[in-house]
């Protein structure tokens, strides 16, 4: 008997040393410790042997199985440690492999700006508003200074919705400056992007219909310096750079004194396309709240300055992206905006 | 407008001060310059030569061959074609190398066998009028070998601004409004000018009536012993350079005259006017007038005319009458210098279609003080160049007008919270204001300030009017930047906003929605093919494409129009809108439609070819997409039904494949609100949209309501704790009737779990072979999960028993796998 564990062993060992793959140690597990295996059958047989060889051959039988139980693990280890290696080692990489599509959809560039846009006003303290599209004559003129024989209210430039002329497509974002007046008390401060409408031939440059943002301060004593000093910061965080402005005189009706600011060129240093070369882009339209838009939304122009100012999306959408033509926006076309 | 550098000199000393320099001042303190160029810069180029022979061309009757002397020594042969040269002559000489108008650059050329080296040039080929008829001869006292722009004294530079910057400013519509700028600016003086008439005789003028108040003056001036002919250089040049084309003595006098000061005038033919003399009056229905243009001009009651007895002659503060236009043969002059109301000017040229440097002029509303003055300058400058003239009569000055000029009161504090200086003394203010031609008395904190005339007509009326003053001289970029500090309240959460930003998100991110916007305006032809052309809409009385006149009460329709052309680009078309819609028939007590917050989707995608996989279709993709959506912002998936008969469901939806969803209202969970639409397009408008052959395919809509789904109650978001013990998945299988729905199955699968039943889904669904006729197979995996135990095998097993007889009930079998 324990010359059949000898041989055993001795051949377990040898066989296990030349296995020379995962599957043949499998094989060789079942043929020597599974179940049916012949050290589990000498284990088995225990019961039958003598009395004096029970405990040596039980033990013999024991520290054999443990042994080659050890060694296939060793084994097993080696042959999981060369498959890693080979891995490792692999050839067929092809670096080029193209990745594979995935399905998505996308934000309208406006919607993307708008928001970068709003975020940095909404840090800044202020509220964003929404207005009606279809809007009173009133907010949209006459509240805002502008009276009924003023050339922007002529037909070539408003669409009208009613024959008395009580009703407009908004020209400007400018009339929710007068209902947040209704029905804010001041100090405020507050955003407004919308879309506005002018009567217009739509080409590369013009769109009858466009995007604008619209800003709002009203308080006590807010001066000329907050306005430059506000948009000034708002333009550095949109470009994340300083940026340099410049406030020349421009005419509002709804603002007194009212400006017109250009920002440094971000994009060249001597002059480029965007710019047309003067180094100076026109950015905005703003001013001090003219007293009779505050008297119209019901606050003392004596007791409250504020200022307002109102910038183009559509065009700082342009040269975010570099985009060309102004049509797209409103195109729906998917092989512009899945570019998004 | 453009402004001449050298025609600004003749008002205010610019002695060091650079055209461009001038360009930035303005801009920052008056009106926008939008350029600043060299005036006809080729003239530096081209050079004063002698004519010192002129010899027959061997080949060629017409030209001869010239020996020009352009100075140092220089003797160049140049071949020329003209007529009138002759040695002895000053003239113009372009050299080879030099360019001239028109992008012409002068090379070394043979003409008919001989070397010509330049060219002699014509006025026109200078871009210095339009003769043509021969060379200039220039004057003899100019010296050979300078540049002409330098020995004829024509060196300028042209200023360009931007007429939307001065729309509010009727003084700046003249070259001396500019300069008075510029004195204000460099704190140097406005040259005074001698508006004052000259003496005149004292026969009687001529008669003025006015008989409508759109004209608050009429100055009419005789003037005789006139004649006609051409305007010396210093005339033709600065009106070429301010783009104004020479063309004879007297209407180059009456546009000197308007670019000078800004104010229009006439000169009419007093020989072709009737005895009668002038009336103003509005034009009758009917009427009509030849503009001296040569244009029939057919009038409306609301255009001012200008009518010699009855006649008319001149189209008012527009363009004059060809019948009484004036001529080389003019001796005898009527001037007019008149005020006219600006709206009716500005209508009547919008009108007319008809917009003219005068009419330009006079919609800015001009000071009425000015005509007076102005006859005075055309009449001094004209005698400058024509001492003969007399004026037999004194001016005839009819109409009611009152002098604009105005008293205001400044308060410095009010200057310096505006502005933002606190340290800006009324001295200070004072002093910028009279640079500004203001007249100012300092009394206590208070100035009181003279508003000259020319200013008060529209743009300095108030207070604050004069702080801008005070700030665009004191200039902007001066005024210390500041920022803003408050008590800083956070923003009412807007939950609208909120809300739409994040189905922006969600549905633009997994399930691959493009965003879109369209325009507000829908085309009627559009409506009528979705059959919703009957809805009341808010309607463009002036569309600006013909048809695209209404505003859209949903964005549906929008959102179809884009199918067609995108489906030529692509197989998957998916897009949404959030936006608004109005509603013509619901307005307020002010006037104000209806608005609509909507989201608007729309799906489409070609018929599968075969099926790889099983794939139940759009409706129910775009049905999750619509609950997960909703999962992601609050709400419970909605209870979806099939639509009530009212209202009626949208035209573009299939009548018999549509559902909608409904929540619990918010405030009061007995209301229903049913904010979601989601169906099929009627299969009767694929064709209208182009969505046939190789563009057909499955199309499916949503629409929510983005108000009524804030209106809607949420779902009450709790925690469920993970589950402690392990699931069971099962898939089964059912055989059933083809009318009986899924939703009946999940129930059954649901009620056979005993509460037991996490989560069901549908994985196929299959009619065919191994399937009888007028049955269909659902395949579901469920996972059956309990919170108390492991579920086992046999628990499992119980599921499928009871499940089993469920599906009997519904006259179906469960399949064995």
């Amino acid at each position: 008997m324990e010359q059949r564990l000898q041989e055993l062993r001795t051949s377990a060992m040898e066989r296990l040393e030349r296995a020379a793959s995962e599957e043949e140690l499998r094989a060789l597990e079942r043929e020597f410790v599974g179940k049916e295996g012949s050290v589990s059958a000498l284990l088995a047989a225990i019961p039958t042997l003598s009395p004096q060889e029970r405990p040596i051959i039980g033990k013999g039988a024991n520290v054999l199985k443990r042994d080659i139980v050890a060694e296939l693990e060793r084994k097993k280890a080696e042959f999981e440690a060369a498959a890693v290696e080979a891995q490792r080692a692999g050839s067929d990489f092809d670096p080029t492999l193209p990745g594979a599509p995935q399905v998505r959809g996308s934000l309208h560039p406006l919607t993307l700006v708008r928001r970068e846009v709003e975020a940095i006003f909404v840090s800044m303290g202020y509220s964003v508003l929404d207005g009606p599209e279809v809007e009173l004559d009133y907010y949209n003129f006459q509240a805002l200074n502008i009276p009924a024989d003023h050339p922007a209210r002529e037909m070539q430039d408003t669409f009208y919705c009613d024959r008395e002329g009580k009703l407009v497509m908004r020209t400007q974002t400018s009339p929710v400056q007068i209902r947040a007046m209704e029905t804010l008390a001041p100090p405020f401060r507050v955003l407004v992007p919308g879309r506005v409408f002018r009567n217009e031939e739509p080409d590369a440059t013009h769109e009858h219909t466009f995007h604008q943002v619209e800003g709002l301060v009203v308080g006590e004593d807010i001066t000329v310096g907050h306005l430059s000093g506000v948009l000034k910061g708002f333009l550095r965080e949109l470009f994340q750079k300083e940026i340099e402005v410049r406030l020349r005189p421009g005419y509002f009706p709804f603002v007194e004194p009212g400006f017109e600011l250009d920002v440094r060129c971000p994009f060249c240093e001597a002059g480029c396309r965007v710019c047309k070369s003067t180094r100076w882009i026109e950015f905005c339209g703003c001013g001090m709240v003219h007293p009779a838009v505050l008297d119209a939304g019901g606050i003392d122009p004596e007791a409250w300055t504020g200022f307002a100012f109102g910038f183009g999306l559509d065009r700082l959408v342009m040269l975010r992206y570099g985009i060309d033509d102004l049509r797209h926006f409103m195109a729906g076309d998917l092989r512009f905006l899945e570019q998004f | 407008m453009l402004v001449s550098y050298r025609w600004l000199q003749r008002h205010v000393d610019l002695t060091g001060i650079s055209p461009q320099q001038i360009a930035l001042d303005l801009t920052l303190s008056t009106a926008e310059v939008e350029g600043v160029e060299a005036f006809l810069p080729h003239l530096a180029q081209v050079t004063v030569g002698a004519v010192k022979a002129r010899g027959p061309h061997p080949d060629a009757d017409k030209l001869s061959v010239c020996t020009v002397d352009i100075g140092a020594g220089n003797d160049l042969q140049i071949v020329c074609g003209a007529p009138n040269v002759a040695a002895g002559q000053k003239v113009a000489v372009a050299t080879v190398g030099t360019v001239l108008p028109g992008d012409f650059k002068l090379k070394k050329s043979k003409i008919r066998g001989v070397e010509s080296m330049g060219m002699i040039c014509s006025v026109r080929e200078l871009d210095l009028g339009d003769e043509h008829d021969g060379i200039w001869v220039l004057p003899a006292a100019a010296e050979v070998g300078r540049p002409v722009s330098a020995a004829l004294d024509l060196e300028d530079w042209i200023l360009e601004i931007d007429n939307k910057s001065i729309t509010h400013r009727p003084d700046l519509w003249g070259q001396r409004g500019i300069a008075g700028e510029l004195a204000a600016i460099y704190g140097r003086e406005l040259r005074p000018l001698d508006l004052s008439l000259p003496a005149t005789g004292a026969a009687p003028g001529v008669p003025v009536r006015i008989e409508d108040p759109a004209c608050s003056r009429y100055v009419a001036l005789a003037i005789d012993g006139v004649r006609g002919g051409k305007s010396p250089d210093w005339l033709r040049h600065l009106l070429l350079a301010v783009g104004q084309r020479p063309l004879d003595l007297l209407v180059d006098i009456s546009n000197f005259v308007m670019l000078d000061l800004g104010q229009p005038n006439h000169l009419f033919d007093r020989r072709r006017l009737a005895a009668g003399g002038i009336t103003v009056r509005m034009a009758r229905a009917g009427e009509s007038l030849q503009t001296l243009d040569g244009e029939e001009r057919k009038l409306g009651t609301s255009d001012l005319l200008i009518c010699s007895g009855d006649e008319p002659v001149a189209l008012a503060g527009i363009m004059g009458g060809e019948g009484s236009k004036v001529g080389q043969d003019t001796s005898q002059l009527l001037l007019e210098v008149a005020a006219f109301d600006a709206v009716t000017i500005r209508r009547s040229a919008a009108r007319i279609g008809l917009r003219t440097d005068a009419s330009t002029r006079f919609e800015k509303s001009l000071d009425p003080g000015l005509p007076l003055a102005a006859a005075a300058h055309l009449v001094r400058t004209l005698r400058e160049i024509q001492p003969q003239i007399v004026l037999p009569s004194p001016p005839t000055d009819a109409g009611d007008w009152t002098d604009p000029s105005l008293r205001l009161e400044l308060r410095g504090e009010r200057v310096r919270k505006l502005l933002g200086l606190p340290d800006l003394a009324d001295e200070a203010i004072a002093t910028l204001l009279r640079k500004l031609h203001f007249g100012v008395e300092l009394s206590g904190g208070v100035l009181r300030v003279a508003v000259p005339a020319n200013r008060a007509t529209k743009d300095v009326r108030i207070e604050q009017d004069l702080v801008e003053e005070v700030g665009r001289l004191y200039r902007y970029d001066n005024v210390p930047e500041r920022r803003l500090s408050a008590e800083i309240t956070p923003p009412p959460f807007d939950e609208r906003r909120a809300l739409t930003e994040r189905i922006r998100d969600r549905l633009s991110g997994g399930a691959a929605f493009h965003e879109v916007l369209t325009y507000s305006f829908v085309a009627g032809a559009l409506l009528e093919k979705l059959g919703a052309l009957d809805r009341e809409y808010v309607q463009i009385v002036n569309p600006v494409v013909a048809g695209e006149d209404r505003v859209r009460r949903s964005l549906v329709p929008c959102l179809l129009a884009l199918l067609e052309k995108n489906r030529r680009h692509h197989g998957d078309v998916r897009l949404f809108e959030i936006g608004k819609g109005y509603l013509g028939e619901e307005r307020d007590e002010r006037g104000l439609p209806r608005e609509l917050h909507e989201l608007a989707l729309v799906w489409t995608r070609p018929a599968p070819d075969r099926k790889a996989s099983f794939d139940a279709g759009l409706f129910p993709q775009l049905r999750g997409v619509l609950e997960d959506l909703l999962g992601a912002l609050g709400f419970d998936a909605p209870d979806w039904g099939l639509p009530p008969a009212e209202p009626a469901l949208e035209p573009w939806y299939h009548p018999g494949e549509t559902l909608v969803g409904a929540w619990p209202d918010r405030e009061d969970p007995s209301r229903r609100r049913s904010p979601l639409v989601l169906g099929r397009l009627d299969p009767g408008l694929h064709r209208p949209l182009g969505l046939v052959q190789e563009l057909a395919g499955e199309v499916v809509i949503a629409q929510l309501s983005i108000d009524g789904l804030l209106a809607s109650r949420r779902r009450a978001f709790g925690y469920r704790p993970l589950p402690r013990f392990p699931g069971n998945k099962v898939d089964v299988a059912l055989a059933v009737p083809t009318g009986v729905l899924a939703g009946e199955l999940v129930r059954a699968i649901e009620a056979a779990g005993k509460g037991q039943v996490r989560s069901v889904e549908l994985f196929d669904l299959y009619t065919g072979s191994g399937i009888a006729e007028g049955r269909k197979s659902l395949a579901f995996h469920v996972l059956l999960q309990s919170d108390q135990k492991t579920l086992t095998d046999a628990d499992a097993a119980k599921f499928i028993q009871r499940l089993e007889r469920a599906a009997a009930e519904l006259g179906g079998e469960l399949r064995s796998e």
